[in-house]
């Protein structure tokens, strides 16, 4: 084996700029690729953990029924079955974020609009979004008050301002109507339209009163104290709870959209990279079916001499295994520092677009993940087409006719 | 002496040109242990093709070729591939030494690819490179030696692995009056000291002088068959 390796490699630089141009075009196509695919990776991931802490957090229990139709006949109750079950999970679990929403008509004066009233708790929500941090107006509520905090959007279609009163009409659990009126002690700015104009929130417990829900909840975001958990602590949780009564669903469930559009990005990604590496493919199929040609008297004397037509396509394979592994291994060395490095001093976006991307509770950055996997993944897609590749060298010596090619 | 390489009613046509060609008839030929035999003839006589099919590189539309009593005709092509590297030993035109290989590595090749012992494989090869000469030369490339030199490693890698038989297909022509005749001396004295059977094609008259039994072909028959009594 040692000689047909020797053989390989040597032949490889027999032309050594055609080889460093082939390696060349395999390394920039790994680099562009993996650097393509680890910008696509930190996007998602961004995107996702903005979502998940502005939206559903990484999982909720709900109603088992709430999903279907989310509406106050199916909230649950957040009781000693429920506590009990999070308090045996225990350190998986970092904290929970305890959520009753429903619509509801908002009103001041003669003027309504539909509202989504969220009761909250405080502390949990800032833990979990900062939601404070957007307050324009007035101040957050705290566990004990008893005042409503309103969106931007909407307290300026209702012409509300703090101090004013919000009227509530709606339905509560089991279709009692539920009315109230609250005091406005905060005005909270969403940049995203949908939230700032439909937005009201108020105490848990006020708004439990509101919706007369007792203690019971639309949902409970549960955050694990490790991302790669949740499907485990998801499991348990649902294992421990009656499927009858209550469903615990991770984000992905809550928003399939959301993984849909992912799944269609990462093809979309894959699709460009694959493209790379045909043009690539073609590059290195060039060099090597020049290689084949330039040596078929060599092949000839070789089989001539008794080198078997196996052992020799195996140098023809190894040699265009070479060109890749070459490639591949220049990308790892120039790909991890540089994903590495823009994963820690991340291009920043500045003016309009970084104000509109903060919009969206993410950070103005050009976000790249680092996953070792993504190097592996690429370096296995070279891996494939150098093999196939090699396959065509394989095949043409094990058709070379030994007389014919030891004449020319 | 024993034989070494019988022909049979050996014939060769070549079928893939317009009009069928006859290279080789009806060859009835021994070559013994030993033996320092030139095939010569004009172009076209057929001495390539006979090199070619009692090295089992062609094979012949009649007859057979036995080498030590194995007939070679009728073996498939992997029985062939292995028969060749260990019973024959090839000496080319124009050299083809392979060009990523030191001379020391070219020398060891075929007993590289017979899997032989490493220690047994570099001390042969060192030998038969001292042998013909280039003891100084062992690792470098053929791009660096002379046409001369380049095929006095050809003989060493031929010679290396101690075949039946070598062919040498004319292994003069390339070379200069100097590198011809410093080569025939070194193989005429590799096939006494190592009593290895040569058989060379050619048209070189330093060759025929040098051997002991000149062949000649004709249209691919043997028209002469003739012994020499040399030192």
């Amino acid at each position: 084996m040692s000689l047909l390796l020797t053989l390989a490699w040597r032949n490889l630089w027999r032309n050594k700029r055609r080889t460093l141009i082939t390696s060349s075009s395999v390394f920039f196509a790994f680099l562009l690729a993996t650097a393509l695919i680890s910008f696509a990776k930190g996007f998602q991931q961004q995107l996702t953990e903005s979502l998940i802490r502005q939206e559903t957090g990484y999982m909720q229990v709900q109603d088992a029924m709430y999903l279907e139709e989310p509406s106050m006949d199916h909230i649950f109750e957040y009781g000693e079955e429920l506590k009990k079950a999070i308090g045996e999970i225990g350190s998986d679990i970092d904290y929970t974020v305890p959520r009753i929403s429903g619509f509801s008509l908002a009103a001041r004066d003669i003027t309504t609009k539909p509202a989504m009233v969220n009761g909250i708790d405080p502390e949990m929500e800032d833990r979990l979004r900062n939601l404070s941090s957007n307050i324009t107006e007035g101040e957050m509520f705290s566990a004990g008050d008893d005042y409503a905090v309103i969106a931007k959007g909407l307290a300026d279609m209702l012409h509300i301002r703090t101090g004013d009163t919000l009227i509530l009409i709606g339905q509560g659990f089991q279709a009692i109507t539920a009315t109230a009126m609250f005091r406005v002690g905060g005005i909270i700015d969403f940049t995203i339209p949908e939230l700032n104009n439909r937005m009201v929130f108020l105490p848990l417990g006020e708004a439990q009163n509101y919706f007369a829900a007792g203690n019971r909840l639309t949902s409970l975001i549960i955050m694990p104290e490790h991302d790669e958990k949740i499907c485990k602590v998801a499991e348990r949780l649902q294992e421990m709870l009656d499927s009858e009564w209550y469903a615990v669903r991770t984000w992905g469930e809550l928003m399939p959209d959301m993984v849909e559009l992912m799944q269609m990005q990462d093809t979309v990604y894959r699709l460009i990279t694959w493209v790379f590496y045909v043009i690539v493919g073609f590059g290195i199929f060039g060099t090597i079916v020049t290689m084949l040609y330039e040596r078929m008297r060599e092949f000839g004397i070789m089989l001539s001499l008794g080198m078997k037509r196996s052992r020799l396509a195996i140098v023809g394979l190894v040699e265009t295994i070479f060109i890749g592994i070459i490639g591949i291994t220049a990308g790892f060395v120039a790909g991890i520092p540089l994903v590495l490095f823009f994963r820690m001093f991340p291009v920043r976006f500045t003016g309009g677009s970084a104000e509109y991307i903060m919009n969206f509770g993410m950070e103005p950055v050009f976000p790249f993940a680092f996953d070792p996997m993504i190097f592996l993944e690429q370096a296995m897609a070279v891996f494939l087409i150098t093999v196939l590749i090699g396959f065509y060298a394989m095949r043409k010596i094990y058709r070379t006719d030994m007389l014919d090619a030891s004449r020319q | 002496m024993k034989t070494v390489i019988k022909t049979n009613g050996l014939s060769k046509t070549y079928t893939n040109t317009a009009v069928p060609v006859k290279a080789l008839k009806n060859i009835n030929l021994e070559f013994r242990e030993g033996e320092f035999t030139a095939i010569v003839g004009p172009s076209g006589s057929g001495k390539t093709t006979f090199l070619n099919v009692i090295g089992g590189l062609d094979k012949p539309t009649e007859g057979s070729v036995a080498i030590d009593d194995v007939d070679i005709s009728s073996m498939k092509e992997s029985q062939l591939f292995d028969f060749r590297l260990n019973h024959i030993g090839f000496v080319f035109q124009a050299y083809n030494l392979i060009p990523v290989l030191t001379a020391m590595e070219n020398t060891s090749f075929i007993m590289l690819l017979q899997k032989r012992p490493k220690k047994e494989m570099e001390e042969r090869a060192r030998e038969m490179l001292e042998q013909v000469g280039l003891s100084d030369k062992m690792n470098v490339r053929p791009s660096q030696l002379s046409g001369g030199q380049q095929q006095r490693v050809a003989v060493a890698r031929a010679l290396a692995s101690k075949p039946d038989f070598v062919l040498a297909d004319e292994p003069t022509a390339n070379l200069d009056t100097e590198s011809a005749f410093n080569l025939l001396d070194i193989m005429a004295r590799l096939n006494k000291e190592e009593n290895i059977t040569l058989i060379f094609s050619t048209h070189d008259q330093r060759v025929i002088e040098r051997a002991r039994r000149v062949i000649t072909l004709v249209d691919g028959e043997v028209s002469k068959d003739e012994q020499f009594e040399r030192d």
